[in-house]
């Protein structure tokens, strides 16, 4: 082997440029961040004005500010509806498509195809399919005999009306991994397991699911993440945290708070809660969902 | 041999990056020189301007590109004439405009401000002379209309000085201005009429409307279309203007229990009463604003109170193709029609909210830049000479000293109903929410779905918008 790939520094010298632009755009922005939620800025691209009275105020308001508990419990809510609805629907369609011989491709194209759109076209598309008057839902509804209109954007429905297509759109994504690892279990285990008079469902139970696992752990990392940072779809939504501000996000709170009420320190606070929430939540994933090194 | 080739790549790649970065420093220096030196020549030609046309002065010049910011785009009724001015200038001159024009909304503002703060600012902008620029006013970024008739004695001279708003940060004038506003109240007179309506006149009070309403919900129409949850800007300044006066609706109250505060929070009652007899639509606290404009377009919705620019959206929404006049349904048209905002106490249904509340500005950054100053002083002066007001501004104000008489043939139904109200209208007053703005309105405004839910008290929520408002003074 040549010197080359035995002395490291060559390969410090090239992991430097990255470890630069990291430092630049992320660990600098993120250092100021905090120094920002705890001075007064009342004007995006302005520079602070002083410190907080006390420094610490943003940090007491984020406790008493009912909007931020809202937003943390619909971040919950969207972490679930993220594990049970985009993984979990992801597994049951690559364990149904791992079963059949024809059109495994059809289907693979047909469940990734919401990934390539941008979340902003999908929300203005739900954005018609949820509309009061006129929407796609709701006249279907009349057809089947409704006779009065449903909000489906109020305070009762908003919540579901916002997740289900956050939902809909990541289902190919994960269905995509999940049919990956499957495709990795070797055809002689089930082969076996069909010999010894295994059912279908046994097969699944005690082969497939299991050795699928440190797929699965990975989704659901990527799941909870991922949950963490949903944006786009949601405010094209529902801007605002419309109606009433019940369908805030902590993603969605922060950007209202910096970009519409101009409260830039306290966005920067709500920059520092997120950062925060991933880390634990990151932690807490890696800790109950452990890979396994014996598959 | 390997090994050689790969530290022949690196030193070339690090060779390339040390002298990427001291070209950069060589550039910015000979950019500097240059600079300095075209200062030099511009201290002497500013010396040697006098009293010539600045057009001239911009064509004979060497071509330059300039970027411009503007409100006038989407749905604008201005967006075209916009378009076709730019286009004639730059063929005029030979100059050529970066357009970088976008609705007016609180994004575009937060924009503007921002570009400021970042220096990456246009060198013309066409934005408010209220509140709304006092940042970059008071940072010294803009240049005064006196300061720039030192250098070109007729700049803006076609306009009448008393009529230019001052900025509020500094009284002094910075804007030149060429439209005005007006708020006022459309009307779908077909709602009306399958509901037995009588077209509300300059005489309707606040009861008469009232009453009105409750005829139309009982007729099965949304009285009112307004989307409290995204768009309560109207309904906020004309509820508190209906407490108040022409005289004293400018001033901003001390906290939310003296006599200005009490008016506000009154004026918020009056919403929240609305909203409790069920005038506003079913969804108007998750509607977008352009849902409930539909729900006004399609015949659903009886009233929308809402700019002069949106008389370019209803007629846009009555013609086949939007983007061509030609395929106008006039008959569609006529069953829109525009009047008063119902008043209530001492105000008069016939004063208006409106005024001259936008202007050209033309930036620091623009002025101090010798091959960009006669450009941009062209451009405004282009923008804001006699025709073009009178073209942009149709029934609404200008401050033009000798207004060229309006060509009403010109005009659609709605237009010549507009300029009919304006014909009677006893007060021009601008809107209190342009002074008292940015995060001071967070609580009113997008706190308008708790307050009229009752979430939120009335008197909390104008007083957190007056502590805010405090805070930044």
């Amino acid at each position: 082997m040549s010197n080359i790939y035995r002395k490291r520094k060559y390969a410090v010298i090239f992991l430097i440029p990255a470890l630069l632009f990291m430092t630049v755009y992320l660990y600098y922005p993120f250092f100021v961040n905090i120094v920002d939620s705890f001075q007064s800025i009342r004007t995006l691209g302005a520079g602070s004005n002083n410190w907080n009275d006390p420094w610490y105020s943003n940090y007491v308001e984020l406790i008493h500010d009912e909007v931020v508990w809202t937003s943390l419990k619909n971040t919950g809510i969207m972490i679930i509806a993220t594990l049970v609805g985009q993984v979990g629907i992801a597994l049951l369609l690559a364990l149904m498509v791992d079963n059949i011989h024809k059109g495994v491709q059809f289907f693979r194209t047909v469940y990734f195809f919401p990934i390539v759109i941008s979340a902003t076209a999908l929300g203005l598309l739900f954005n018609l399919v949820f509309l009061y008057d006129k929407g796609m839902l709701n006249q279907l509804l009349e057809i089947f005999g409704k006779t009065f209109l449903t909000d489906w954007k109020d305070e009762s429905h908003a919540l579901a009306t916002m997740m289900i297509p956050v939902v809909w759109q990541y289902v190919g994504f994960y269905f995509v991994i999940i049919e990956t690892g499957l495709n990795n279990v070797p055809d002689e285990l089930y082969e076996s397991a069909k010999i010894d008079g295994a059912t279908a469902l046994q097969r699944i139970r005690y082969i497939s699911v299991p050795m699928i696992h440190n797929v699965m752990v990975t989704c659901i990392t990527l799941g909870v993440t991922g949950a963490l940072k949903v944006f786009d779809l949601p405010w094209t939504m529902f801007p605002k945290g419309m109606p009433l501000d019940e369908t805030f996000l902590t993603g969605t709170y922060m950007y209202y708070q910096t970009m519409e009420a101009k409260n830039v320190d306290y966005g920067s606070t709500l920059a520092v809660l997120i950062v925060v929430l991933g880390v634990i939540l990151a932690q807490i994933t890696k800790r109950v969902f452990k890979e396994r090194e014996d598959i | 041999m390997k090994k050689r080739l790969a530290a022949l790549v690196l030193a070339t790649a690090t060779a390339c990056l040390l002298v990427g970065c001291g070209s950069t420093e060589a550039t910015g220096s000979a950019a500097t020189a240059a600079a300095a030196d075209s200062t030099a020549a511009a201290e002497t030609t500013t010396q040697e301007t006098t009293a010539a046309a600045t057009s001239e002065a911009a064509e004979a010049a060497e071509p330059v590109e300039i970027t411009v910011t503007t409100t006038f785009a989407g749905e604008d009724g201005n967006a075209q004439n916009y378009k076709d001015a730019v286009a004639a200038w730059e063929t005029e001159t030979g100059n050529t405009v970066s357009d970088m024009s976008a609705t007016s909304d609180e994004t575009l503002k937060t924009r503007i401000v921002t570009d400021f703060e970042t220096g990456s600012e246009s060198d013309v902008l066409f934005f408010f002379n209220g509140a709304d620029a006092n940042d970059f006013v008071s940072a010294g970024k803009v240049v005064s209309i006196d300061d720039i008739r030192k250098t070109y004695p007729e700049y803006a001279d076609n306009m009448n000085d008393d009529l230019i708003s001052a900025s509020p940060a500094d009284n002094v004038k910075y804007a030149v201005p060429v439209n005005g506003y007006w708020e006022a109240m459309f009307v779908n007179t077909e709602v009306l009429d399958a509901a037995g309506v009588e077209m509300p006149t300059a005489d309707t009070t606040w009861d008469e409307f009232l009453d009105d309403c409750q005829k139309i919900k009982d007729a099965g129409y949304t009285p009112i279309a307004a989307a409290l949850g995204n768009i309560p800007h109207y309904w906020w300044e004309y509820c508190i203007f209906n407490q108040q006066t022409p005289e004293n609706h400018l001033n901003i109250p001390a906290s939310a229990d003296d006599e200005t505060g009490t008016q506000w929070c009154n004026g918020l009652a009056d919403i929240k009463d609305l909203y409790e007899k069920g005038y506003f639509p079913e969804n108007t606290l998750s509607a977008t604003d352009d849902e409930t404009f539909a729900s006004f377009t399609d015949g659903k919705a009886a009233f929308l109170l809402d700019g002069s620019w949106k008389v370019g959206g209803i007629v846009s929404n009555c013609q086949s193709d939007p983007e061509d006049a030609s395929t106008l349904d006039t008959a569609k048209l006529d069953n829109f029609d525009v009047t008063y905002f119902p008043g209530k106490g001492n105000r008069k249904t016939t004063d208006l909210v409106g005024g001259l509340s936008m202007g050209y500005y033309i930036t620091k950054k623009a002025w101090d830049d010798p091959a960009k100053q006669a450009a941009a002083v062209s451009f405004v002066e282009y923008m804001t000479s006699d025709e073009m007001v009178a073209k942009f501004a149709q029934h609404t104000a200008t401050a033009l000293k000798d207004s060229p008489k309006v060509d009403e043939s010109q005009f659609n139904s709605l237009q010549v109903k507009a300029m009919s109200m304006m014909s009677g209208v006893t007060s021009l007053t601008g809107a209190v929410q342009d002074l008292f703005n940015g995060d001071c309105r967070v609580s009113t405004f997008d706190g308008m779905p708790k307050i009229v839910t009752g979430k939120t008290d009335i008197a909390e929520a104008v007083q957190e918008g007056i502590d805010t408002y405090n805070a930044a003074q």
